[in-house]
């Protein structure tokens, strides 16, 4: 009796976790209306205002000039573009400089913090910027021309504070964890960070951000100890009203590659997931004016780790019903679970679809294979960060785990897409 | 404060009016009106709410008004409302074992309809008096195809003639009466519809059309034929950037909830044949291996029968309806309405399809799953003769005189048709209020209830639909009031009946006992060897109530022991 209690408690608990993920996630193509509503708006050929365009770079000599010539291709007018450089990285810096002294409206700015991170290094650059807007971008990223005149329309007819480009990762042909990364990437961009948006509560992304340069002064910058700076960013504005706007054109997508190898994945996914514990502790979201919004802030600071145990309890739970002997109508909610993860799972499957159709790419039977086989895998893997973030917070270790770049997204530099 | 961006001028599709506080700054004329398709809302359309409203009204009137009377009781409305009763008792899916004849989730939603009623007086869990939970589906159905009509793009009037005619043929009044699954099957199928035509086009409600999809196989699996209709409609209601994820949304949907009921099996460990317990396997190769009714246009055939027995009540909605799918379907190109009503039109072309296959069982109820379809196809075949009546090659300028006789032309069509429909149907749907078909079962249920000493030892064979009545009389369910035709079918009811017909006290011999004793021996033998104590009604409709002879030779109290 207690067995089958607690069965269909846990059984019941996973299945709204789940539903409610998959809702949020499916956000974008719940109406036509919802959809058109996710875009740009087509820019109206005023151009007003000013940018100031963040470019940290560390250790990133192999992709920066890339990332600062195509910036520079930009439609738009009028912006600058600020490169980070550390003073104990000779190599990155003579590329910075190179392109600095080629073009008036690139500048370089030092950063000489000892123990160096991202939000630190913009905190440095911040006082150096001269634009109206400061966008961040990262040194491996490929930028669209006319992001800018878009992100110009956006800030001047929403009156937003905060604009928030979408981010893709590419090369989903790398690996099976490439193409769930990437699938993850256009979940998140093209779908439920606008719900976030709209529900007045959201954990920015890390670039192709947009933040009137003021209100980013105000706000005092970056967290120089969060793990998840933008995460962090994000929550503070939307927690005190600014602002967002998010909008997702797949030819306007900063487009950028997975990490090159699995452990680097892993350890780009602990620090995210300790970066939202840390922004969970650093309690910002409580201000939000609205108890929905601060249970949606809680849930989504919290996934990782509802994800991490989801990911061990679900197959627990229905090895449990098909062996122990329950009545059958427990045993019938044990599988509540697995009907949504089957309903996210071909959700995925067309989601897949559409990216391939939306970015041009050829998606063979093969990648959906591997999208299905890969899922529990991945789910294993997400589980391990989110242990391994619990654990590293724990222990106080909040150091810096930097992701290594090869330009598997590019289309020239190095290629990465042979068969997996 | 936050938002998303507006829509983008490019699209189409126009962001609705939601609550996005609009910037003041820059007056730019971005968002235009909605289609008229999103504004359409029928909940606070105060003429859509009337008109419905009165139809509801009237067809609850005519198909509750001697509900418990006419039609004559079936024995299937006593297998299911049985079932529902064994559920409502925490018995099982059965009061006999479950043999996956069906999916249980028809007698499971039964068991809920009346659940209040037999908890207020439990002796009312009878046919009869239980047919007025139906109402509540029949109510619902009715609502529904109006509904759907107005998402189909029906003018409010061809709507509210689809409801009427699907609320009160003398046929739909007839077969809605009745406690089968198939109508509350058809109310899934129809709300799926509802969901699939859906104008805010809705990923959420697609997925729930699906599951409605789902629950209406699931209660009747019948169904499952009508769903490629389904899928075409919502390929036409979905648009074409979302269409992907809401159809497969839709898709998977239905499938994990049908899914659910092969998992129901395995989960008890019968999904396959085995030795000693029934199984879904078994439960599918006997109905798709039922002896065929023949083919339904050959006069000796008993899908004929059937046929005539339809044409009987009433021949406007199903021969009518037939005619205007036909012509929706043969007018697809230049008919708006036609497009629209593609779907139902399909299903009434799908049913009659697999209706006209040679050698196929056609069951008395299979018309009901086409009946809402064939009224929206004859309501829509009535509003595109009169769109062209009145509308077709009509010029702002055109004569008045022959504007008055499009008008007229208009008013003679619809003065004949109304003269040909109102006289039958007005005859059906007197006798269905007026007329008492079940006098002889009332009485006979009486007479068991009171003539009978010590019914809790008695053993009767007895037509399903009086057997709930027994039950509350004080028969033992299962072995003491016994389904007829279990005494010979199945082997947990024989093996109490090591004499066979001497093992019996009663018979009650109903018509449909009677048609169905030759074929079944101990119920035959029980019958030769009884003489009526009491006989109720006249003909081929009366219920003889028999006492098996030898009563004075046997052992004497049978209960106890067995």
């Amino acid at each position: 009796m207690l067995t089958s209690v607690f069965i269909a408690a846990v059984s019941l608990a996973l299945f709204w976790m789940a539903a409610f993920t998959l809702w949020w996630q499916m956000h974008a193509w719940r109406t036509p209306e919802v959809l058109a509503s996710t875009r740009f708006g087509r820019p109206d050929g005023g151009e007003h205002l000013s940018f100031s365009l963040l470019l940290p770079a560390r250790h990133e000599q192999a992709v920066l000039d890339h990332t600062v010539r195509r910036l520079l291709e930009s439609t738009h007018t009028d912006f600058e573009i600020v490169v980070i450089v550390g003073h104990d990285d000779p190599d990155t810096t003579v590329v910075a400089e190179r392109a600095a002294a080629r073009d008036p409206r690139v500048r370089v700015v030092v950063d000489t913090h000892e123990k160096k991170n991202k939000p630190k290094a913009m905190n440095t650059a911040l006082p150096h910027c001269r634009g109206d807007v400061v966008g961040v971008f990262d040194a491996e990223d490929q930028v669209h021309p006319e992001l800018l005149a878009h992100v110009d329309h956006a800030f001047r007819t929403t009156d937003a504070d905060v604009v928030q480009g979408g981010v893709q990762l590419i090369n989903f042909h790398s690996s099976w964890y490439s193409l769930r990364n990437c699938l993850e990437y256009f979940f998140w961009f093209r779908s439920r960070l606008h719900l976030h948006a709209q529900k007045g509560f959201i954990p920015l992304g890390g670039n192709t951000v947009f933040v009137r340069t003021a209100v980013l002064r105000d706000a005092g910058g970056w967290d120089p100890d969060c793990l998840a700076e933008d995460c962090d960013l994000g929550v503070r504005l939307s927690s005190v009203g600014r602002k967002v706007v998010v909008a997702y054109d797949s030819d306007m997508v900063t487009r950028e590659e997975t990490p090159g190898t699995l452990m680097s994945l892993l350890k780009q996914r602990t620090r995210w997931n300790q970066g939202f514990l840390q922004v969970y502790r650093k309690k910002d979201w409580k201000q939000l004016p609205s108890l929905r919004q601060r249970l949606l802030a809680r849930y989504t600071l919290m996934t990782p780790f509802l994800q991490a145990f989801s990911g061990v309890v679900i197959p627990l739970n229905a090895a449990v019903a098909l062996f122990l002997d329950v009545p059958v109508g427990v045993a019938f909610l044990t599988f509540l679970p697995l009907v949504t993860a089957a309903v996210t799972f071909v959700f995925e499957v067309v989601g897949l679809h559409d990216f391939g159709r939306q970015y041009g790419l050829r998606v063979s039977f093969a990648h959906y294979a591997k999208l299905i086989v890969g899922g529990p895998l991945y789910q294993v893997l997400l589980a391990g960060a989110a242990i391994r973030a619990v654990w590293r917070e724990q222990r106080g270790r909040n150091d810096w785990e930097l992701t290594r770049h090869v330009g598997a997204h590019l289309a020239e530099p190095i290629r990465e897409d042979l068969p997996a | 404060m936050t938002s998303t961006l507006p829509a983008a001028t490019a699209t189409e599709v126009v962001a609705p009016g939601r609550a996005v506080p609009e910037p003041p700054a820059p007056p730019a004329p971005r968002r235009t009106v909605p289609p008229l398709r999103l504004r359409l809302r029928l909940r606070s359309s105060r003429p859509d709410l009337l008109l419905c409203g009165a139809l509801l009204l009237a067809v609850l009137v005519v198909q509750g008004w001697n509900i418990a009377a006419y039609p004559a009781l079936s024995d299937d409305e006593g297998t299911y409302l049985a079932q529902a009763w064994a559920v409502q008792e925490g018995r099982g899916l059965a009061h006999y074992t479950y043999w996956y004849d069906h999916p249980p989730l028809g007698w499971i939603q039964i068991a809920l309809l009346t659940r209040v009623p037999s908890w207020l007086s439990p002796g009312a869990m009878t046919v009869g008096a239980m047919r007025s939970a139906m109402l509540v589906v029949s109510g619902a159905g009715a609502v529904l195809v109006y509904v759907l009509g107005r998402r189909l793009s029906l003018p409010r009037w061809a709507a509210g003639l689809g409801m009427a005619l699907f609320g009160l043929s003398p046929l739909a009044v007839v077969l809605q009466r009745e406690i089968f699954l198939d109508n509350i099957a058809v109310m899934w199928l129809l709300l799926a519809f509802c969901l699939a035509a859906s104008p805010s086009r809705h990923l959420w409600h697609h997925f729930g059309a699906g599951l409605a999809a789902a629950a209406g196989v699931l209660t009747k699996e019948t169904m499952l034929v009508v769903l490629p209709a389904l899928f075409v409609t919502m390929w036409r209601h979905s648009h074409h950037d979302t269409r992907k994820f809401a159809l497969t949304g839709a898709v998977t949907a239905c499938a994990l909830i049908g899914f659910s009921y092969p998992l129901f099996a395995l989960l008890k460990g019968e999904l396959l044949p085995g030795s000693g317990h029934v199984s879904l396997w078994d439960g599918i190769t006997y109905q798709m291996s039922r002896p065929g009714s023949g083919f339904l246009l050959a006069p000796s055939s008993g899908s004929y029968g059937v046929l005539h027995s339809w044409l009987y009540y009433d021949r406007v909605l199903p021969l009518g309806g037939l005619a205007g799918a036909l012509l929706l379907l043969v007018t697809r190109r230049r008919s708006v309405t036609a497009r629209a009503l593609t779907g139902p039109a399909l299903v009434v072309a799908v049913l009659t399809a697999v209706a006209l296959r040679p050698g196929g069982y056609l069951p008395a109820m299979y018309v009901i799953g086409a009946l809402p379809f064939l009224a929206l196809v004859l309501a829509g075949g009535a509003a595109s003769v009169t769109h062209a009546v009145l509308r077709r090659g009509r010029r702002p300028g055109e004569r008045r005189l022959l504007t008055g006789g499009r008008f007229a032309l208009a008013a003679v069509l619809a003065l004949a048709a109304g003269a040909y429909v109102v006289p039958r149907w007005y005859d059906g749907d007197r006798t269905a209020l007026t007329t008492d078909a079940n006098k002889p079962y009332r009485q006979a249920a009486a007479w068991l209830g009171t003539e009978v000493e010590h019914p809790e030892r008695k053993r009767v064979l007895v037509d399903d639909a009086l057997w709930l009545d027994l039950v509350h009389a004080g028969y033992r369910p299962g072995l003491g009031a016994i389904w007829f035709y279990k005494a010979d079918l199945d082997p947990a009811v024989t093996k109490t009946m090591p004499r066979g017909w001497r093992d019996v006290d009663y018979v009650v011999a109903s018509p449909t006992v009677r048609r169905d004793a030759r074929d079944l021996p101990n119920v035959r033998a029980a019958i030769r060897h009884s003489r009526p104590v009491a006989v109720f009604g006249t003909g081929e409709d009366r219920v003889e109530i028999r006492r098996v002879r030898p009563a004075t030779d046997r052992q004497a109290p049978v209960g106890g022991t067995r």
